[in-house]
């Protein structure tokens, strides 16, 4: 029997589930020759009791996601986080710098007692991931690949090492040289460089690299003009959740 | 005694998470409710502190879909508030851009998460073996647009290269001018999309309520003009808050909004019903061949104005590279001069008229943002218009009145994670 | 043709007859020596062209050979063959001019080319024939456009030969890119910009793409793969010397042994347009590495002499391009001064120069490699791979398989990687052979000061500056290494080979072998014998390994179990590690892989033969140590007493029961066995296997010692057969390194400056005494 892939969404923009599917037709007739896709809220009506795989997408930022998260953990045999918010916590950690309370009265005002939220946090930290895409959005190749692999029975692996790697080996004149600064050499590849390649810089949108020399990274942006709390403004976009950001 | 109990949980389908409630009892409707358990995102409060060079950054990432509106009306209004103008290349590049966004959304909403109703399967997989050549158009079309905002911005989900003042990167003429082509040889597989949904039969019902969407004398407004209401007159953008008058809901994390009636309508049909006059020729062509009409009522027709500006913004984008190929592309300078301000950015995302409202101090550093999502402003329509249809299907099955709801609220493509409000909608 | 004579020095006579038979085939006149003093007598009596030579020769060793041959006959093509390279021997051998080295046991086709190779290539001094001249000229112009002669053109002639390349080829020049400049594909003349200083990223990435396609791949029951070569015609336009001194190392790299197809054909349709730099970047130190200028590696190289060009001609169809679109004339007096003066002022402006001389930097750098510099000036490295993506003379890679959804094709590609980049040294078993930064650092600078001269004969950093420019914090130049440090050393340089060389087509492709047998060893090792499809033995020596392909999952280095004398098919023995293990594990019998190889060295049977053995394996040590002892056991006349000692974790880890139990029945063979960790099965030896060790009666004088193992083994082992008396040349090991190649390319294996899968994976421990990394 084909692999039963099932797809979730939690506190997200839904942006890595779309990107997942941008393939040409006949690709995705290939990918459903190898898959069945049990349970894909957003563009199906299906759904299923266990999945091979569930694919996650988004933050954990209320207490009701908990459980729902813990469920979908008993139901399935691999869970792998989709993009930054699932595996780093990604953008919806920025609210955590402020206390809830202050954030929901900043966005409801007066009427802010009437909701709930809690810090927002990765999956990892509420239920065991097995495998990783990351990325904000993911990228469509990285994601396709690691199901080639898991049919394969290979192991999926990410790079170890900085974005500087695909950045150098696309051409690319360093965003240090441009003048402006840049989270790469601490921040995994797999991306391609894709925002340098545009013309911005690095974001960290991927999460750091296993053994980071954050130290070194943080000398380099204050070489190039940048205060403490600058850089950590940088990190916090996207690596709050970290140990970085403190 | 005969019980009504529907309770769909997270209707499928739809991006984003929501609830549809109906309790009858013996014919009587006791309650109807569209709820939406969305988390709140609280990205006004994300954008506190942050300087402008992130700003459109993280407004992107409000959604997934229309990422491309969110940046280009978080652009617009830090340009406004710290008062950077922009080229006309950069307007050029940036209507391009958008016509990338609302060709891959509208596809994305009529062929896979409106169509499988009309042929009754779940989900447009299904239809890989039964109607392949379908689903292939489908692929092909939205790829189209993928590959133009690739060209444009880096990415579709989430551009990269728009910042503040234009873009830091500028597309490859002959690539551009290749997908031109692409375009003129698609437009046959437009021509067939237009076909395939002449076959549809759409629900029947109307119910009058206000359209409201921005307008523009030189065209058919998506990144351009003043607000228009099929009530009332133009009010500039400025003025927004006059229109959408936010307003909480005790238990309900979305804000509701209304104008001159109870509520309004925004997205597609209402820029239709506004500015049907200013389509371009095969898209006016289109309208008629799928029956739609100025003023329409039937919310259920939203899709159809869907296919409709997926037919205009085809013919659009070809004039549009045409201009940029023969005007060519240059490089430009990275803004000099800031000035503190608030200012207001408005676009109508595929979905409807979307604000974002930011006030920056002197130091580019954000301070204020106020965003107004276009499925807010259609929470309470979707609620008034289950009001009003319930009552006359009430005597169907259970499972058909379910599915004549999940389609109502299909229809308005909702786009829930935007809404940064939960519309808590629930009626016992 | 001129008849050539060749004298083949070699002590056994069956090596000596059989070169002798091919060669003699081959069209040459042959003459044989039996030993040194013999060789030098007929080189002193008669006239040889090229010179056969074996290293180890009783009394005369090769070595010696060499020297004399070089003192007297200095014209003499020599060339050394043996069985057990190193890299003490090889640059010993270069250094005394040896054009090249082979290993036995080789092909006579090898042999044969590499003397055909030396025999024709051009002398530096070759003239080319006359070259059709146009009409019409207003200057005089040459009446023969000669190789390494140097003409005057103007602009405009220039803009035609530019232009006239555009109409052919894809050109590449250097553009100015965000402030910065860059190689890049150019249409119009006038994008170009041939003062620049440097370029963010070097040419060579045109020669050796970032990611390129080595095979096409069939996947499913009927695996299959065919090389990919894809090479534009492109010229390079506007590269600086410094940059053609790199592309002659990948030349040397790709081209001279193991010839790279993909690079071969890529190079053979790149036309070099080379520029000399008159405004060196700020961090460039070309002229201390002997590469500000050069005088080959290029079509035509330009220098602007402000009222026009000059240019060299470096090769045929350099000479055909200017001749055909230039009316190139003899310079005038005033022109080769402007020549000069450029050149000379140029050299001047470089803003970094070496403290030492740049032949001193091995030895410096050897004398000082356990100082705390290293560790100290890579603190601040960010592992970020920037210094080697940007450098000219780096090349090793990584190799992946990639498939397609539908899983029933791939592609075998490789892309850049390198030693800087924290997971390169790192097996599937999970250590990792360079941990630690420090020792990263230290490798790279050693590899562009000391490894790659050794290896190739040339420079391993051209002073081109790029690290410097690309480093974040500010720690990779390695002028500044190398100043750090200063010394003295010697270098020298090598031949070059473009047009001769055949490409080994299939070098990354593999054989098809069908598997015929699996046998479960333990719970995650197995053993599988292997018949490669056409019928052919692998032809393998105990101790060597092969490349074993799963198409669409990858490949992986693992050594031949069995002995080369027990039948044509091959047994592999396995652990189950790493995605390729898993995948061979999950195989049935009948499946079809992948063979490359057999690689490396192999164990040193000349040296074995006639000693008493002390063979030592710990736990799946055996896998390697098995084919030697099924070796020993089928030629048991020729070896002393020979002792087994073999030591597992537990008695349910074990290894080839039955084939221990004939080892015990045998009567020729002393075997003893251990386990760490004993159970109620056990009754044998309990304890780690250096407590087999004391017990063993060892005559050190005529015993030889080969051990493989855990790394953690060997020190225990070695510290034990040291007590018993052995000398470093007497204790035999085998290494294991991560590999991706297995053609000493790609880098993975390095341990210091030797390739374990060329020198290695057998070294003694006297080798391994000079390879600070291997222990």
């Amino acid at each position: 029997m084909k692999p039963q892939v099932a797809f979730f969404d939690f506190t997200c923009c839904e942006g890595c589930q779309l990107d997942a599917l941008n393939i040409e037709g006949q690709d995705l007739a290939d990918l459903l020759d190898s898959i069945d896709i049990v349970e894909f809220r957003e563009v199906s009506t299906a759904k299923a009791e266990h999945y091979d795989i569930a694919f996650v997408e988004g933050s954990v930022s209320r207490e009701s996601e908990i459980d729902r998260l813990k469920d979908i953990r008993n139901r399935a045999d691999l869970v792998i986080a989709l993009g930054a918010c699932a595996h780093i916590g990604g953008i919806n950690c920025l609210k955590n710098h402020f206390s809830m309370d202050e954030a929901l009265t900043i966005v409801y005002g007066d009427d802010a007692k009437y909701y709930d939220t809690i810090p927002a946090r990765p999956i990892h930290a509420v239920i065991p991931v097995d495998f990783n895409i990351p990325g904000c959005p993911i990228n469509t190749a990285e994601f396709l690949r690691t199901i080639k692999e898991l049919l394969l029975g290979k192991t999926p692996e990410l790079p170890n090492h900085p974005v500087c790697v695909e950045c150098k080996m696309a051409g690319n004149v360093c965003v240090f040289e441009r003048g402006e600064t840049c989270l790469g050499p601490v921040i995994r590849a797999g991306c391609n460089a894709i925002c340098v390649t545009a013309g911005r810089h690095c974001w960290g949108c991927r999460g750091l690299v296993d053994d980071p020399n954050l130290d070194a990274q943080k000398d380099v942006l204050a070489k190039y003009g940048l205060t403490v709390e600058e850089i950590v403004e940088k990190f916090k976009i996207y690596n709050t959740y970290s140990e970085v950001a403190k | 005694m005969s019980l009504v109990n529907i309770n769909v949980h997270h209707v499928t389908r739809v991006e984003g998470h929501g609830n549809i409630l109906v309790n009858a009892t013996d014919g009587r409707l006791e309650e109807v409710r569209w709820e939406v358990p969305e988390s709140p995102r609280l990205f006004e409060a994300m954008f506190r502190g942050r300087h402008y060079d992130d700003v459109q950054h993280i407004a992107s990432r409000i959604c997934g879909i229309c990422s491309i509106a969110h940046s280009t009306a978080s652009l617009q209004a830090s340009e406004a508030a710290l008062g950077v103008p922009v080229s006309q290349q950069t307007r050029l590049l940036r209507k391009l851009l958008f016509n990338a966004e609302i060709l891959e959304s509208h596809l994305l909403h009529a062929y896979c998460l409106a169509v499988p109703d009309f042929l009754g399967v779940g989900s447009v997989f299904p239809l890989l073996d039964t109607h392949r050549d379908v689903v292939v158009r489908a692929m092909k079309l939205k790829r189209l647009a993928y590959c133009m905002a690739d060209l444009l911005a880096g990415r579709k989900t989430h551009p990269i290269s728009c910042i503040v003042g234009g873009f830091s990167m500028l597309p490859d003429m002959e690539k551009l001018a290749m997908l031109r082509d692409a375009f003129v040889e698609a437009l046959d597989d437009f021509k067939a999309t237009v076909d395939l949904f002449k076959m549809i039969t759409v629900p029947d019902f109307e119910r009058e309520t206000e359209y409201i969407a921005l307008k523009d004398p030189d065209e058919y407004a998506f990144v351009s003009g003043d607000i228009a209401s099929s009530d009332a007159g133009i009010v500039p953008i400025d003025d927004y808050l006059s229109v959408t008058n936010e307003f909480c809901v005790p238990h309900s994390t979305a804000k509701y909004t209304k104008n001159k009636r109870e509520s309004y309508q925004v997205g597609a049909l209402a820029r239709f019903n506004l500015n049907h006059e200013q389509l371009l020729p095969l898209a006016k062509e289109a309208s008629i061949e799928l029956g739609l009409k100025a003023p329409c009522q039937n919310p259920y027709m939203i899709t159809i104005a869907q296919v409709v500006e997926t037919v205009h913004v085809a013919e659009d984008s070809i004039q549009l590279i045409n201009r940029l190929l023969d005007s060519g592309v240059s490089p430009e300078s990275e803004p000099r001069e800031i000035h503190e301000g608030r200012g207001i950015g408005a676009v109508e995302a595929p979905r409807g008229i979307l604000f974002h409202d930011y006030t920056y101090d002197e130091n580019g550093i954000l301070t204020h943002a106020n965003c107004v999502i276009p499925t807010n402003q259609n929470h309470n329509n979707i609620q008034k218009d289950m009001e009003a249809l319930v009552p006359t299907i009430l005597d169907r099955s259970e499972d058909e009145i379910r599915l004549a709801l999940e389609m109502l609220v299909r229809a308005y493509d909702p786009c829930i994670s935007c809404s940064t409000h939960l519309l808590q909608v629930r009626f016992t | 043709m001129q008849e050539h004579s060749v004298l083949v020095v070699d002590d056994e006579p069956i090596v000596r007859e059989s070169i002798r038979d091919w060669l003699t085939e081959a069209g040459y006149q042959v003459a044989t020596a039996e030993t040194g003093e013999q060789a030098l007598q007929l080189v002193a009596s008669r006239d040889f062209s090229v010179l056969v030579v074996d290293l180890r020769l009783p009394g005369k060793t090769g070595i010696k050979v060499l020297e004399a041959v070089k003192a007297e006959r200095p014209w003499i093509r020599t060339i050394v063959i043996t069985a057990y390279p190193s890299a003490e021997t090889v640059q010993e051998a270069r250094q005394l001019g040896a054009v090249d080295y082979l290993l036995k046991p080789f092909a006579p086709d090898n042999l044969e080319r590499l003397i055909d190779d030396t025999l024709s290539s051009i002398p530096p001094e070759a003239t080319v024939t006359t070259v059709e001249v146009p009409e019409a000229a207003p200057i005089p112009i040459a009446e023969a456009i000669e190789v390494k002669q140097t003409f005057a053109i103007d602009d405009i002639e220039l803009r035609a030969v530019f232009d006239a390349l555009v109409e052919t080829m894809d050109v590449i020049g250097v553009v100015e890119k965000d402030g910065h400049f860059v190689f890049d594909h150019v249409k119009h003349f006038d994008d170009l910009r041939l003062d620049y200083d440097v370029t963010v990223h070097p040419p060579t990435r045109y020669l050796f793409p970032a990611r390129e396609s080595l095979l096409k791949l069939r996947l499913g029951d009927e695996p299959a793969a065919q090389p990919s070569i894809s090479a534009p015609a492109q010229a390079l336009f506007g590269v600086h010397p410094y940059d053609i001194k790199a592309i002659e190392l990948l030349d040397e790299v790709f081209m001279a042994t193991h010839s790279d197809p993909n690079y071969i054909a890529r190079r053979r349709n790149t036309t070099i347009i080379g520029i000399d730099c008159l405004n060196p970047s700020p961090t460039a130190f070309a002229p201390s590495m002997g590469t500000h200028q050069t005088e080959s590696g290029f079509d035509l190289l330009l220098t602007d002499i402000g009222s026009g060009f000059m240019v060299c001609v470096g090769s045929e169809s350099g000479a055909k391009l200017l001749a055909t679109h230039t009316a190139a004339r003899e310079p005038s007096d005033s022109e080769i001064a402007a020549h000069r003066t450029r050149l000379e002022k140029a050299q001047l402006k470089y803003q970094v120069r070496l403290d030492v001389s740049r032949e001193r930097l091995p030895k410096l750098l050897e004398d000082h490699y356990d100082d705390e510099y290293w560790g100290e000036r890579s603190k601040t490295c960010l592992s970020c791979g920037s210094c080697i993506m940007v450098c000219p003379t780096c090349f090793c890679f990584d190799v992946k398989d990639e498939v397609s959804l539908d899983l029933k094709t791939g592609e075998r590609i490789r892309e850049w990687d390198g030693c800087m980049l924290t997971d390169f040294a790192k097996v599937a078993g999970g250590e990792n052979f360079r941990l630690s930064k420090a020792s990263r650092f230290r490798h790279r600078i050693f590899r562009k000061g000391k490894y790659v001269l050794e290896r190739y004969g040339m420079v391993g950093c051209v002073g081109c500056g790029r690290c410097a420019i690309a480093c974040l914090p500010d720690i990779a130049s390695p002028a500044e290494a190398f100043n750090a440090i200063a010394q003295e050393a010697k270098a020298k340089a090598a031949r070059r080979l473009i047009g001769k060389v055949a490409s080994e087509d299939k070098l990354y492709t593999p054989r098809p072998a069908k598997l015929i047998r699996v046998e479960e060893l333990t719970a995650s090792e197995k053993m599988f014998e292997f018949a490669l499809e056409d019928g052919s033995a692998l032809g393998h020596h105990p101790g060597q390994f092969v490349e074993i392909s799963i198409l669409g999952i990858g490949e992986a280095p693992i050594s031949v179990s069995s002995s080369p004398t027990r039948g044509d098919t091959f047994q592999l023995a396995v652990r189950n590690v790493g995605n390729v293990t898993r995948a061979l594990h999950n195989l049935t019998e009948g499946a079809t892989i992948g063979i490359r190889g057999p690689f490396g060295n192999g164990f040193p049977i000349e040296s074995l033969e006639w000693k008493d053995l002390l063979l030592v394996a710990g736990g799946i040590g055996l896998f390697p140590l098995r084919s030697l002892i099924q070796y020993v056991l089928d030629r048991r006349d020729a070896f002393g007493r020979v002792t087994v000692l073999f030591g597992a974790r537990s008695p349910q880890e074990r290894l080839f029961l039955s084939e221990l139990a004939s080892w015990y029945e045998r009567d020729d063979v002393e075997f003893h066995e251990t386990v760490d960790n004993s159970d109620a099965t056990w009754d044998g030896n309990v304890g780690v296997i250096t407590t087999l060790i004391p017990e063993i009666g060892v005559s050190p004088a005529k015993t030889m010692s080969v051990i493989v193992g855990p790394p953690i083994m060997y020190r225990f082992v070695i510290g034990e057969l040291k007590k018993k008396g052995l000398a470093d040349e007497q204790i035999i090991m085998s290494l294991e390194r991560q590999m991706k190649c297995g053609v000493g390319k790609c880098g993975h294996c390095q341990i210091n400056g030797t390739y374990v899968c060329q020198e290695g994976p057998v070294f003694s421990l006297a080798e391994l005494r000079n390879l600070r990394e291997a222990v």
